[in-house]
């Protein structure tokens, strides 16, 4: 970071005048709330109950025994391991042959960015009539190709990578400006010079466009990974988490837990500080790169 | 630069095409009778085209008769979290980067690292305190801790871009004895005009969209915002019902769709500045 330069006043009252709206707000709706749910984690707190006991570290053994947390554990990850190699390399593609001196750039990229601008309610109910099995366009489509259709939805082996596709649908436009953005930064003269030496445009791609867009890809990479590990709406829209168990992510676990069956909040909060460790170690990693590409 | 290129131009439009395809799809959906909405093949032209479906989710079915008013919640809410957003952010960031106080590093320090709070985690005890508060089922329950789900990204981006701002004029200002507060306003906001609009328009759509808060703080169907609304249209009709549900997700998207097509090469550019949230 940049120091700022000299000040205008000192030893006045003014500044923290200027801070005080803010920093309430912050307090008061993000600090607080962030050291009270570790509290809660150490309680048997439930909706409506007055008083509740600290029961220690409780909560946390008892999710090493709920089968249904560490289903959702391994489907969160899952998704977030088997959606990485299509939100790294479709954006990626795409934002590539838009650099190339494409017509319309403006155009082309407000395109592939317009389902980000949508709530992913909208994204999931959309995605839901696609791939309606009985009537909806997507089965159609398969089978006039002679392809098999199915209710991907329904089917455990299938309904994940249902989800995963809607997703990508949804985040490529994000990522496209991301990685536009840091090819743009790639000096000219770099491919030029390749040409120059002979290189074939496949081989200056390896050699000059992916190794500068290395932090990109981390960025990408660790902001993917961050994001994956909340999903929650494409799973309540497009599954309820079902078939069976099959879709059901860790903070639909959470909201059921917390908001539906059994309104737990001591053992939502223990299944939170879990995500935000989780979620924490990919953090420190992306604030790492942050730092040193201070552009973003 | 290089020269156009004719041929992957036309192969960028057919993905472009291609891409929106599942946005067309919910549009033609919306304008078709309901009795043509199941027809196999596909119609990809509404033929006849109507806006019943947008006639019944606004005005007269009993099950999607709050449509309409989640239309209002959600543009009171977006626009309030706008405002809050806009100025808390304005005013912390401006002494973070011109002024010289005990403690600053540490204030940025600890905004910047909540950065890293998932909303998902605050959840429960964000809901404990808006209930203790009587705020469930209220705009200020829904405005307020959205408002501070963004509010440490705009100070970040603000300060940034105060940083970026020549320090002549303010001299200037100083030398005439102008106040620290007649140079914010008079000053520093209108030469920031471009980077407010980034971030209210990050603000808005973050609020527009959001589901998982306003699911769990709303329970009175009418103060629903969209998401939420549409969410629940969903069970209120059978599976073959989607004309009204694809009007509703229509509905939905138009605010940001207006918003986008207006200031897109501004929207694409906060999002490159910012990178940081999604």
């Amino acid at each position: 970071m940049i120091d700022p330069p000299t000040p205008r006043r000192r030893g006045t009252l003014t500044p923290y005048l200027f801070l005080l709206p803010g920093l309430a707000l912050f307090a008061a709706f993000r600090l607080y709330p962030l050291l009270d749910g570790l509290r809660l984690s150490f309680t048997n707190a439930r909706l409506g109950r007055a008083q509740y006991a600290f029961v220690g570290l409780g909560n946390y053994q008892k999710l090493l025994e709920d089968t249904r947390f560490h289903v959702s554990l391994v489907n969160t990850a899952f998704y977030a391991v088997a959606s990485t190699l299509p939100i790294l390399a479709i954006p990626l593609v795409l934002a590539i042959a838009l650099d190339r001196g494409v017509a319309l750039r403006t155009f082309l990229r407000g395109a592939f960015f317009f389902p980000f601008t949508l709530s992913v309610v909208t994204v999931g109910l959309a995605w839901l009539w696609l791939l309606d099995p009985v009537v909806g366009p997507f089965n159609y489509y398969l089978k006039a190709l002679g392809l098999p259709a199915r209710s991907w939805l329904a089917d455990p082996s299938t309904a994940m990578w249902a989800i995963i596709m809607t997703s990508v649908w949804w985040v490529t436009g994000y990522y496209l400006v991301i990685y536009l953005a840091g090819l743009q930064d790639i000096p000219r003269e770099l491919y030029e010079a390749a040409a120059l030496d002979g290189a074939s445009g496949w081989r200056s791609f390896w050699s000059v466009t992916v190794p500068l867009l290395r932090p990109v890809f981390l960025f990408v990479f660790v902001t993917h990974i961050i994001g994956s590990f909340q999903i929650f709406g494409q799973v309540f829209i497009l599954t309820q988490g079902g078939p069976g168990d099959a879709t059901r992510t860790v903070v639909q676990h959470l909201y059921e837990t917390a908001f539906q069956n059994f309104f737990q909040f001591g053992s939502a909060s223990a299944m939170a500080w879990v995500l935000f460790a989780v979620i924490l170690v990919f953090s420190l990693l992306q604030f790492r790169l942050l730092r040193g590409h201070t552009q973003y | 630069m290089p020269s156009r290129r004719p041929l992957l131009t036309v192969v960028m439009i057919a993905c472009a095409v291609f891409w929106l395809l599942p946005a067309v799809w919910v549009l033609v959906t919306s304008l078709k009778p309901s009795a043509n909405i199941i027809r196999l093949p596909p119609e990809w032209i509404p033929r006849p085209a109507t806006l019943a479906h947008y006639h019944e989710v606004l005005f007269s079915s009993s099950r999607t008769a709050r449509m309409g008013r989640a239309f209002l919640n959600s543009a009171v809410v977006s626009v309030g979290c706008v405002v809050l957003v806009v100025l808390t952010s304005a005013l912390t960031a401006y002494p973070l980067a011109r002024m010289r106080f005990r403690g600053r590093d540490v204030i940025f320090a600890l905004l910047v690292g909540s950065l890293m709070i998932p909303n998902a985690v605050v959840l429960v005890p964000q809901y404990i305190l808006t209930q203790q508060l009587g705020w469930l089922s209220t705009y200020q329950g829904m405005i307020v801790p959205e408002a501070a789900m963004t509010f440490a990204f705009g100070v970040f981006l603000l300060r940034q871009f105060f940083l970026t701002l020549p320090t002549e004029l303010e001299d200037a200002a100083l030398i005439d004895g102008a106040g620290p507060w007649h140079i914010f306003t008079r000053i520093v906001l209108p030469l920031s005009q471009p980077v407010l609009g980034a971030l209210g328009i990050f603000a808005f759509r973050s609020a527009w969209n959001d589901f998982l808060w306003p699911l769990i703080a709303v329970n009175k169907p009418e103060m629903f915002p969209l998401p939420v609304a549409l969410a629940l249209l969903r069970s209120a009709y059978s599976s073959e019902s989607y004309g009204p549900i694809m009007a509703g997700a229509t509905l939905s998207a138009l605010p940001l769709l207006v918003v986008f097509l207006v200031a897109n090469r501004r929207i694409v550019e906060g999002v490159r500045v910012s990178g940081l949230k999604g």
